[in-house]
C-alpha cells in the first residue's frame, strides 16, 4: 500500500512535465493542423544549448533553463521556416515528413556539437528530501510539478485572457475565418510555434534536469511521451494534456515498480492503444473535425 | 560486383518492401507509423520456420508474408473508425507494442547442441538457411529482386484494376468513396491486410540476408523511414517508394566521406524537395503526363479535337 501511494506520488511529479511535453505538441497540432516529428529533437537541441552552456560556463541552472528555452524555441522557429511556413495547404503529409527529415539532421547537429553519448547536466535542487510520515517526496521533483502545473496554468490564462490567445483560438478553430476577421495568421503561427517550442523547452529543462544527464536519444523521447500524453488527455486541450501526462506518469510509475522498465513501456502502449481503440477523444479532448484530418 | 555493392543492393531491394507497404496505405489516404511491426512479424516467422521447424525457404517466406498480412488485418479492424493522427499514432503504439513484446519473446530450441530461437532483447541468431543451402550472396540477391518485381507487376495490375481504383478513392474522399457505393471499410481492411503481407514477405527476405535480427531494429524510425520513401520517391506510382529507397540509401553511401554531416545534407535536401515537391518526385501529375506519352494519339483521335503537330 505504501508502495502504491509512493508509486502515484513520483507519477504524478515525473507525469507533470510529459504535461508539459503534450501541451507544447496539442498547441502546434491545434494551429497548424499538421504533425511537428522535430517537437522532440527541438527540444533536444534546447538541451543541448543548456549542457554546453553549462559546461563551458559552469552557469547556474536559471541559466541552463534560459539557455534551453531559447534554444529550443529558435529550433522551433527554424522547423517552422523549413518544414511548415513554405508547404502548401493540402500538403500535411509532406511537413510531417519535412519535419521527420529535419529530426534527422538535429540529432546529428546535437551528435557533432557534443559528439559523446552521453553528458553532465546540472541538477535542479539538492538536498534531503521531505518527509511525510512513510512516504518521501524528492526536492527537485516538488520543483518540477510545480513548475509545470504554474506554466500550464499561465498557457490556459494567456489562451482565455489575452488577445494574442483569442487570435490562437481563432486559428485554432478555423484559420481561414480568422483570417478573414483580421487575425495575422502569417504572423501568429511562427509565434505560436516558437511559444510552444520553448514550453516543451521548459518540460525538457525539468526532465534533464532531474535525470542530470543529456543523450541524443532525448529527442526521440520527448516526441514519443509528448505524443502519449497528449492523445491520452484528448487533443486540444490544456487540461486534457495536463491530466495525460499525469496519468501516463502514473501508469509508467506503477508499471515500473512492479514489473520493470520493458513492461513499463509496453503497457504505456497498450494504454494510449486503448484509448485510441475505444475513446479516441482522450479523457477530456473533443473530436473536433480540425484533428482528424490527416496529420 | 563486389560484396559491398552487393550488399547494398540487397538492402535496398529488402528495404523496398516496407516502403512499399507503407505506400499501399498511403494510396488510401492513411499514414502508418507501424508497417515495421509486420516486418518484424515476418523476420521472425520467416526465421523461426526455416531455422527451428526446418522449412524450405519458399514456405517460410510465405509463412512470413501470412503471418504480416494477419497481424495487419487483426489490427486493421480496432483502428478502422479511426483516420489521420488517430489512426497514425495507433499503428506508431501497436508496432511499439510488437518491439516490445519481441524483446520479452524466448523460444529456442537445441539444434546440433547450440541453442537457436529468439532470446528476447538478445535477438534471434543463427538464421542459416542460405548458409546451409550453399545459396552465394548474388542468388539471393536475384530472389530479392524476383520477388519484388512480381510485386510491382502486382502493384501496376492493382492500379488498372477497381480494386485500386477504389484505394485511390478513398484516399482521396473516403465518404464520397463510401457513397458512392464503395465498401470502405472491406478496402481498408484488404489494403491493410495487403500491406502487412508485403513487409511481412520483406521481413523474411531480411531475416535470412542479415542472419539474425533484434527488435531494436524494428524500432520507429524503421516505420517513419519507410514512410519517407513514398513522399521522397513520389506517391504516383509504385515505382514512386522505390525510388525514395534509392535514394536514401544510395546518397547516403554515396557522401559516406563526409561522415559526420550527412543527416544535415540529407535532411536539408528532404526538407528542400518536399517544399518543390509535396508529394514527391514521381507525383501523380508527372506519372500522368508520362502515361500520355505513350497514348498520346488516340484521344486525339476519338474527339476530333487534337492539337495539330
Amino acid at each position: 500500500m505504501v508502495d502504491l501511494v509512493q508509486n502515484t506520488i513520483d507519477g504524478l511529479m515525473i507525469g507533470s512535465s510529459y504535461g508539459l511535453l503534450a501541451l507544447g505538441f496539442t498547441l502546434i497540432f491545434g494551429v497548424m493542423r499538421r504533425l511537428n516529428l522535430s517537437y522532440g529533437p527541438s527540444v533536444m537541441i534546447g538541451g543541448y544549448l543548456g549542457t554546453v552552456v553549462y559546461l563551458q560556463f559552469g552557469a547556474g541552472p536559471l541559466t541552463v533553463a534560459a539557455a534551453v528555452v531559447v534554444g529550443a524555441a529558435v529550433a522551433g522557429i527554424y522547423v517552422e521556416r523549413l518544414c511548415f511556413a513554405p508547404m502548401k495547404a493540402g500538403a500535411a503529409i509532406a511537413s510531417m515528413v519535412s519535419s521527420f527529415a529535419i529530426w534527422m539532421q538535429l540529432e546529428q547537429a546535437a551528435i557533432l556539437v557534443l559528439p559523446r553519448h552521453t553528458y553532465a547536466f546540472p541538477p535542479l535542487a539538492t538536498g534531503a528530501p521531505i518527509e511525510l510520515g512513510p512516504f518521501a517526496i524528492r526536492v527537485d521533483h516538488l520543483v518540477m510539478l510545480g513548475s509545470a502545473l504554474g506554466l500550464a496554468a499561465a498557457v490556459q490564462l494567456v489562451l482565455y485572457r489575452t488577445r494574442f490567445g483569442l487570435a490562437l483560438r481563432a486559428i485554432i478553430g478555423n484559420p481561414v475565418a480568422a483570417h478573414l476577421v483580421g487575425v495575422d495568421v502569417r504572423m501568429v503561427m511562427p509565434l505560436a510555434f516558437a511559444g510552444a517550442s520553448a514550453i516543451g523547452g521548459v518540460a525538457g529543462f525539468l526532465v534533464l534536469a532531474v535525470d542530470q544527464q543529456i543523450t541524443p536519444m532525448f529527442g526521440m523521447w520527448a516526441t514519443l511521451k509528448g505524443l502519449i500524453a497528449m492523445m491520452i488527455g484528448g487533443l486540444g486541450s490544456v487540461p486534457g494534456a495536463v491530466l495525460g501526462g499525469l496519468l501516463l506518469g502514473v501508469i509508467e510509475a506503477q508499471s515500473q515498480w512492479y514489473f520493470g522498465p520493458q513492461i513499463r513501456d509496453l503497457v504505456a502502449y497498450f494504454v494510449l492503444f486503448a484509448f485510441l481503440a475505444i475513446r479516441p477523444r482522450g479523457l477530456v479532448g473533443s473530436m473536433s473535425e480540425a484533428s482528424t484530418q490527416k496529420a | 560486383m563486389d560484396d559491398y555493392m552487393i550488399g547494398v543492393l540487397s538492402n535496398i531491394g529488402v528495404v523496398s518492401f516496407v516502403a512499399l507497404s507503407a505506400y499501399l496505405l498511403l494510396l488510401t489516404g492513411e499514414i502508418s507509423f507501424g508497417q515495421q511491426a509486420f516486418f518484424a512479424i515476418g523476420a521472425y516467422a520467416a526465421g523461426i520456420a526455416t531455422a527451428l521447424w526446418g522449412w524450405p525457404l519458399a514456405l517460410a517466406l510465405a509463412w512470413g508474408a501470412v503471418s504480416g498480412g494477419g497481424a495487419a488485418v487483426l489490427v486493421g479492424i480496432p483502428t478502422l473508425r479511426l483516420h489521420g493522427l488517430y489512426f497514425s499514432i495507433a499503428t506508431l503504439a501497436f508496432a511499439e507494442m510488437v518491439r516490445i513484446l519481441f524483446e520479452l519473446f524466448r523460444y529456442q530450441v537445441e539444434i546440433d547442441g547450440e541453442l537457436v530461437g529468439p532470446n528476447g532483447a538478445e535477438g534471434f541468431r543463427g538464421i542459416r538457411y542460405i548458409f546451409d543451402h550453399n545459396i552465394d550472396a548474388v542468388q539471393f540477391l536475384a530472389l530479392i529482386y524476383s520477388l519484388l518485381v512480381a510485386v510491382l507487376l502486382g502493384f501496376v495490375l492493382l492500379e488498372r484494376s477497381q480494386t485500386g481504383v477504389a484505394f485511390r478513392m478513398i484516399g482521396e474522399d473516403a465518404t464520397l468513396a463510401g457513397l458512392q457505393g464503395i465498401s470502405v471499410a472491406r478496402h481498408k481492411v484488404l489494403a491493410a491486410g495487403l500491406a502487412g503481407a508485403l513487409a511481412g514477405v520483406g521481413g523474411g527476405l531480411y531475416a535470412h540476408l542479415t542472419t539474425y535480427v533484434e527488435p531494436r531494429i524494428f524500432d520507429v524510425m524503421l516505420g517513419v523511414h519507410s514512410l519517407a520513401y513514398g513522399l521522397i520517391g513520389g506517391l504516383g506510382t509504385a515505382f514512386g517508394p522505390l525510388l525514395g529507397v534509392l535514394i536514401d540509401i544510395g546518397l547516403l553511401e554515396s557522401i559516406r566521406p563526409l561522415a559526420g554531416y550527412r543527416m544535415i545534407i540529407f535532411g536539408g535536401i528532404v526538407a528542400v524537395l518536399l517544399i518543390v515537391r509535396p508529394r514527391g518526385l514521381l507525383d501523380e501529375k508527372l506519372v500522368h503526363r508520362i502515361g500520355r506519352l505513350f497514348v498520346r494519339s488516340w484521344p486525339a483521335k476519338k474527339d476530333g479535337r487534337g492539337k495539330p503537330a
